[in-house]
């Protein structure tokens, strides 16, 4: 509630703690308990009742029980280059996104103790975006961006450099990094969901369920990204000075990081 | 351009993303063998390994021998080979080429065939040493025809750089994976895959002249390794010049792509 009290006036979207702290459960169990995704799969499932069985008796036969009956067609070499990229890029970011706010924060909570809430709330978003991004790299065996030591220095140099100037200056670069980000994470929501439809056992089409997950998160990342973005802007980030030149240059590199964390 | 296929096929194709295994069917072909296990390929080159490899080394005449014991024509010596164009500067056939690289891919699946780190907890996994000493353990058969197959490996040759260094790659990615080792978000993922190559590749060289007991020298020799490497960070020893040879390419891949960029 505190956070509530210390928001410039007419913040009314602005997300209590109680409710931030729902969103902050962990990866698996979010998508594991999977309402979501299992709403997806309902339509499909209620069309196609049987006919798994009667049709593929022979790939049932070898299956454990907790494996699904209904399987897909293998991911093409490019579908997984791309999820072998977005995992990347993602990663690299979330790191560069958490460590920006450290960078901020650094800098910021003894001077202006009154941002403290608002700061340690996206924050603690990013943390959790890192964590996820980290989990999913391991898992599906990505290779991190080799350019992670230069995120790292790049990011908290970013966010002390801007925060020196003004606590305007900060949310200058939070609500340029966010922009870019969430165009980023929009135009990755277009590809997984229009470029992941694969042939399944049973004769139907669908989108395998760890993609589905990748695009659930990705889509709860970006709400909060642009909740971030909303943030600034109301924490006066119009009138960091020079905002033109913040805004855009920082736009400027986020799109490079982008680019050279999906390749190298 | 040379330069370019080299880089995209080294380091940085080795392996992308790993899709969940329980969610599609299984995959048609051993990648990046062309063939599946119940193929007539896997079938001969199998045979020919185990059963003609240690007689003749990895020759034609392996690939043969086994071809005419299963009962085919020889003539499917170059149907086997199909998939490698033939060397230009070099005296190996395809077939041979392929025989090399079905022993590295083969070797690899089996050796984490019954391991699933998905649901098995982290230290129920094997350890990293023992994967590594099981995988040196396989190759205790062709113990004699290591140099040759050495010296096939290592020629400066497309085969290195699309096959042998993406396939060691694959291997140390592999043993980091299904072992209990702990896994990592930044430069030390690529150290440790880097240090895992190294103990492989300088144990292998050992092996190559070790002329004990069931290889039981190279053996404590790779565990010796392994330790240095990974604990005190030893990546090179002066007389280890093919180990530092890789590692040099490996990292020149790294920085010749950072450059380009
Ligand atoms: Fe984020
Ligand atoms: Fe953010």
């Amino acid at each position: 509630m505190t956070a509530e009290l210390q928001q410039p006036k007419g913040n009314h979207r602005y997300q209590e703690p109680s409710q931030a702290r729902m969103l902050k459960i962990p990866y698996n169990s979010t998508l594991s308990s999977g309402i979501r995704s299992f709403s997806v799969l309902s339509g499909l499932r209620a069309t196609t009742i049987e006919p798994s069985n009667t049709n593929h008796p022979k790939s049932q036969s070898h299956l454990k029980n907790d494996e699904p009956t209904v399987k897909h067609a293998n991911l093409s070499n490019a579908q997984k280059a791309y999820l072998d990229r977005a995992i990347r890029v993602d990663q690299a970011g979330e790191l560069g996104a958490n460590y920006i706010y450290a960078g901020q924060m650094f800098v910021l909570l003894r001077k202006h103790p009154h941002l403290k809430p608002i700061l340690t709330h996206m924050w603690e978003q990013e943390v959790h975006h890192h964590n996820t991004f980290n989990a999913l790299q391991l898992k599906n065996r990505v290779r991190p961006s080799l350019l992670t030591p230069f995120w790292k220095v790049g990011a908290i140099a970013m966010g002390v450099t801007t925060a020196a100037i003004s606590p305007e200056a900060a949310m200058a670069c939070t609500e340029a990094v966010e922009t870019v980000i969430g165009g980023h994470y929009n135009e990755q929501l277009r590809v997984l969901t229009n470029q992941f439809e694969l042939d399944k056992t049973d004769g139907t089409r669908g989108v395998p369920k760890e993609v589905r997950k990748l695009i659930n998160t990705i889509k709860e990342f970006r709400d909060q990204e642009l909740e971030h973005l909303d943030t600034a802007i109301k924490n006066d980030s119009k009138e960091a000075v020079p905002y033109k030149i913040i805004t855009e240059g920082i736009k400027g590199i986020c799109r490079i990081a982008v680019w050279s964390a999906e390749r190298i | 351009m040379l330069n370019r296929s080299i880089l995209k096929k080294g380091l940085f194709s080795y392996r992308s993303y790993h899709p969940s295994l329980k969610e599609y069917v299984k995959p048609a072909t051993l990648s990046p063998l062309t063939y599946n296990k119940e193929s007539v390929q896997y079938k001969i080159l199998s045979n020919a390994l185990t059963k003609w490899v240690p007689k003749h080394g990895f020759k034609e005449k392996a690939i043969t021998d086994s071809l005419n014991e299963l009962g085919f024509s020889s003539s499917l010596l170059s149907v086997i080979g199909a998939s490698n164009s033939p060397a230009i500067f070099r005296s190996i056939s395809p077939a041979v080429m392929e025989l090399i690289k079905f022993q590295l891919v083969s070797k690899r699946y089996e050796l984490t065939e019954n391991l699933c780190p998905d649901t098995t907890p982290k230290n129920e996994l094997p350890s990293l040493e023992s994967l590594l000493l099981k995988r040196l353990e396989m190759d205790k058969a062709i113990g004699k025809q290591i140099p040759h197959l050495f010296a096939e490996l290592a020629t400066p040759s497309s085969f290195l750089f699309d096959v042998a260094l993406p396939e060691l790659h694959r291997l140390s990615d592999d043993m980091i994976y299904f072992s209990n080792e702990k896994d990592h978000h930044d430069m030390a993922w690529y150290t440790k895959r880097l240090g895992v190559s190294c103990a492989y590749v300088s144990s292998k060289l050992y092996m190559a002249q070790d002329n004990s007991r069931d290889f039981e020298d190279t053996l404590s020799f790779a565990k010796d390794k392994l330790h240095r490497i990974m604990k005190l960070g030893e990546y090179y020893n002066n007389t280890e010049e093919y180990a530092w040879y890789m590692f040099m390419v490996s990292t020149n891949l790294v920085r010749a792509r950072l450059a380009r960029s």
